[in-house]
């Protein structure tokens, strides 16, 4: 839900660069307006699509906010109860655990993922032979779905038999029980997102074509090296990009929920430190028959991430540089 | 190159043609059953049942269909029904579409019905003869909240502790009398369990592992875990402390990691360490039998009753499922009907003949013989004596309390008297609403 509303400014953002401000469109638009035939066809056409989102966005959207100053059950209409929610939720421990695990993971998912991301990214673009197997590998873990993933690193990680624990055996190093142990349950999950890293790498790989070959070459004549053309002409040219997946992954983070939630067949174990914010969200609302809470959870969430959304956005003002500005 | 082209274009058409098919297939079959005849009721039935389970219920729609042929039984496969995953029949109650029936767990009954959103049986009951002395007590205590019936209870089971008796003899225990106290327990995991480093070769027992809830060791340490009375959680029970700090103590004896780690590489099925013979003792229930029937039939194995800290008033606890009907349902009284069929002798004896679930009477289960089979006489003769969960609005909080509290407890997050003070708070305040 949140995460189309993030969206839509930046699609504008990350068009810019190409089109630039574009005065010819507004004057069109004007134009139209006069013309209510057309609209009235236009509408008509994107009416189910209207009438979707009223219905299964907007209205449950909306009630959400109502519920959330109620003690709403689901199965009961529930009664007012002012902002008792969300005071209660100031007083709960385990939200205040399940806001910690996933500030956790964003912290070292978010910027691991960017450098991983780029880095894998600049790599794929490099002129080798057989570059689109490469691609292909790197982006096939995103098309396993996230149960099978959680399946499957329960038993890398496993501490009896797992391939990482063997890898670091041979190096003398006693590999901990990963996701039973209580410190290492977080980096366990962490190592798991970042394998599915792919989507935003083949964003990456957009960026880097998008990139005119001249620079380097006019680069190279000045005769910089590597390192002085990946940090001058790279990684200020792919900022669009990289402030991009910054916001989805924020929000993505803090919206992590199926990978836990498979793992440890939703009990957040080991002691609830993979307990996260959607996690206990749904507990609340489908278990303890606390929709009313659930939905004032929801709406904290959805103030968290709006905050640090527009955190990104006022300073992506002085790293994020756009082509012909 | 054009010819294959071509052949590629006819095999996609045949692929397609070929889903289309099964697609409208599926649709036109799933059409037809649900009309039925004129006259004939259609009775909505949602359960998760599959495989083995699966097959019973068909035979007891089956012959209810046959006594009954003016009723239907629509029977419908709905996934993850049931442990506090129910948000499908929660949607559809409170979408006021809800299945005329629905197979429930007994646990969740009194959250429900505290929700209004079952349908009261007192008197359908009443009026039909269907009693209470019919049924172990507590499977009838576990479907009623504040005095009245909202299911009929179908199935039950109980725990035990499974022994490897090759393991027994091998270390010079006996295995005719395995331990009956906590301290014969402890002692007798210590001389079985083989350790190197971090690693178990072979452990004896481990309290949570398996069916070792907190409940069973709650009850089997002679504690309460609720008053219905004052309708309030009693987690702080001294005698439940007493339970939570032997199971701390024995997470630090064997260290709580290195214990994780050795369940963390387990696996299930013919997988299951007990079963490979690196758990020697396990708590589990009657299932396990046919488990170990299918994956190694050669296992030397025996049960004893969870021990106590005095050796007597051995008990467990049992769950198990029951038929509702949801409020709201169309068809009431064809639903009952089915109800009474199901959790009635005749269904009993069919489903529970099938599934090798225990009945929920006591009569059938002595009928179909699981009264002389060695190891499944003792899981019913312990029936009479089991606890069910506490039947009240927040089951389901409680439940995941308590396990967080053992967790919590065993890995040093706490003490076992603060960690269940704070359960104890947190669940009343909940109640008191």
């Amino acid at each position: 839900m949140i995460n189309v509303k993030g969206n839509i400014p930046l699609a504008e953002n990350m068009n810019s660069p190409k089109t630039g401000p574009n005065k010819q469109i507004n004057i069109t638009a004007k134009k139209r307006l006069g013309n209510w035939g057309e609209y009235k066809t236009g509408f008509l056409f994107a009416s189910p699509w209207i009438i979707g989102l009223l219905v299964f966005y907007a209205i449950p959207l909306f009630s959400s906010i109502y519920f959330s100053f109620t003690s709403y059950s689901i199965l009961q209409p529930g009664e007012f109860v002012g902002l008792e929610n969300y005071k209660n939720l100031m007083n709960d421990e385990l939200f205040w655990k399940s806001v910690y695990n996933t500030v956790y993971f964003a912290v070292f998912y978010v910027p691991l993922g960017i450098i991983f991301g780029v880095a894998l990214a600049m790599m794929l673009n490099m002129k080798v032979k057989g570059m689109a197997v490469y691609r292909t590998i790197f982006f096939l873990p995103t098309l396993v779905p996230h149960v099978a993933l959680a399946v499957l690193w329960m038993w890398l990680l496993n501490p009896g038999f797992g391939l990482v624990n063997g890898v670091l055996s041979t190096i003398g190093i006693d590999g901990p029980s990963w996701l039973g142990s209580e410190t290492w349950s977080k980096p366990s999950l962490i190592l798991m997102s970042l394998w599915g890293i792919g989507q935003a790498v083949v964003i990456y790989l957009a960026g880097l074509g998008d990139i005119p070959e001249d620079y380097y070459d006019a680069a190279e004549v000045d005769g910089a090296n590597w390192f002085q053309k990946t940090f001058h002409i790279t990684i200020p040219l792919l900022t669009p990009v990289i402030f991009f997946n910054l916001v989805m992954g924020i929000i993505g983070a803090f919206q992590q929920f199926t990978l836990p939630y498979t793992l440890t067949q939703g009990k957040g174990t080991p002691a609830n430190s993979l307990t996260f914010y959607v996690m206990y969200l749904y507990d609340n609302g489908f278990k303890f028959f606390k929709m009313g809470y659930a939905s004032a959870m929801a709406w904290v969430l959805f103030v968290i991430i709006m905050a640090l959304t527009a955190f990104v956005f006022i300073t992506s003002k002085r790293w994020v540089h756009y082509q012909g500005k | 190159m054009k010819q294959k082209k071509k052949r590629m274009g006819a095999i996609a058409l045949m692929i397609v043609l070929t889903l289309s098919m099964i697609l409208t297939g599926c649709s036109s079959k799933s059409s037809s059953s649900e009309k039925g005849s004129k006259n004939q009721t259609t009775v909505t039935f949602w359960h998760p049942m599959t495989d083995v389970t699966g097959e019973a219920v068909d035979a007891v729609i089956k012959e209810f269909e046959k006594q009954n042929p003016d009723i239907k039984i629509n029977a419908v496969y709905t996934a993850n029904q049931g442990e506090g995953q129910n948000e499908k029949l929660m949607t559809a109650i409170s979408g006021g579409n809800p299945p005329d029936v629905a197979y429930f767990d007994r646990f969740e009954i009194g959250s429900w019905a505290a929700q209004g959103s079952l349908e009261d049986l007192t008197q359908l009951a009443e009026s039909s003869g269907v009693k209470k002395e019919s049924y172990y007590p507590f499977a009838w205590d576990e479907a009623s909240y504040q005095g009245k019936l909202y299911g009929i209870p179908t199935t039950t089971d109980s725990r035990l502790v499974y022994f490897n008796i090759d393991h027994f003899k091998e270390v010079g225990l006996d295995p005719e009398n395995p331990p009956t106290t906590i301290a014969e327990l402890e002692a007798a995991a210590e001389k079985l369990t083989k350790k190197k480093g971090k690693r178990f070769e072979r452990i004896g027992f481990i309290p949570w592992f398996g069916q070792g809830w907190f409940y069973g060791w709650g009850w089997s340490f002679g504690g309460e875990f609720y008053n219905p009375e004052t309708n309030k959680a009693t987690a702080n029970d001294p005698k439940l402390v007493d339970a939570l700090q032997w199971m701390t103590d024995f997470a630090k004896k064997y260290n709580v990691e290195d214990i994780a780690g050795f369940t963390d590489s387990q696996g299930q099925g013919a997988m299951d360490p007990f079963l490979t013979g690196q758990l020697s003792m396990k708590v589990s229930g009657p299932w396990e039998v046919s488990a170990i029937k299918k994956f190694k039939p050669d296992l030397k194995y025996g049960v004893f009753p969870i021990p106590t800290p005095t050796g007597e008033n051995h008990t467990t606890w049992s769950g198990g499922w029951s038929v509702v009907i949801p409020k709201g349902a169309e068809n009431k009284e064809a639903a009952w009907k089915f109800l009474k069929f199901f959790g009635g002798e005749e269904g009993q004896k069919i489903f529970s003949g099938i599934a090798r679930d225990f009945s929920v009477i006591d009569s059938v289960n002595e009928e179909l013989g699981y009264k002389e089979d060695p190891i499944l006489k003792e899981f019913v003769n312990i029936l009479p004596v089991s606890h069910h969960r506490p039947v009240m609005t927040q089951g389901s909080l409680y439940w995941n309390e308590l396990a967080s509290a053992v967790e919590n407890a065993t890995r040093g997050n706490g003490t076992p008297e603060e960690l269940l003070t704070k359960v104890n708070e947190k669940v009343n305040k909940e109640l008191s609403k």
